[in-house]
């Protein structure tokens, strides 16, 4: 899909080799499994939790040149949604060859309407969209 | 530039970092490097969850 998707908890690499290899759920898993054990990384992502030491769920999109341009969390108890996840990596792409479109709420996929920013646009959203 | 301490935000540049892994596909372990990725003009998706063992 054209991204390196790499998880992240604050277990060691040691602790991912067990788990993978033991849990049946996970024997399909291709990438890399990311260690954080001092929590730093965590930390710099906003997802570190003093109190237990453990990441929340958060994803994070970062472009080829360094930039952070997407942020999701969720506390402990809801996961999270791969198809919305999908739909913003590809809506970066799109947005990364064409700097000057936005991607409105409703945009799935590579073909869907944009919106260009204009004066013609102000107030006419709904029909642009239509 | 400003030294990003916690809790980047979007829109910022996030530091090099780079962190040790399991890689799965290969069975053994490796290293996760930001300025590699930049390097290979690749795009990355940090997906952080709170442990091993438990029910992701």
């Amino acid at each position: 899909m054209g991204a390196e998707v790499v998880t992240v908890s604050t277990d060691t690499k040691f602790v991912h080799l067990a788990w993978q290899r033991e849990e049946k759920m996970l024997e399909n898993v291709k990438y890399p499994m990311g260690s954080d054990p001092t929590g730093n990384l965590s930390r710099l992502f906003g997802v570190y939790d003093e109190e237990t030491g453990l990441a929340l769920r958060g994803t994070f999109i970062i472009s080829p040149e360094g930039k952070l341009l997407n942020s999701e969390v969720n506390f402990y108890n809801l996961g999270r949604n791969i198809d919305e996840l999908m739909r913003k990596f590809k809506a970066n792409l799109h947005l990364a060859k064409h700097a000057n479109e936005g991607c409105p709420a409703k945009w799935k996929d590579e073909g869907d309407k944009t919106l260009t920013p204009s004066a013609k646009l102000v107030g006419r959203v709904y029909e642009a969209l239509k | 530039m400003e030294e990003v301490c916690c809790g980047l935000k979007v829109g910022q540049d996030v530091p090099d970092f780079s962190i040790e892994t399991y890689e799965p596909s290969k069975g053994d372990f490796g290293e996760f490097s930001l300025a590699a990725q930049k390097a290979g003009k690749k795009w990355t998706i940090l997906f952080f969850y709170p442990a091993d063992f438990t029910f992701v």
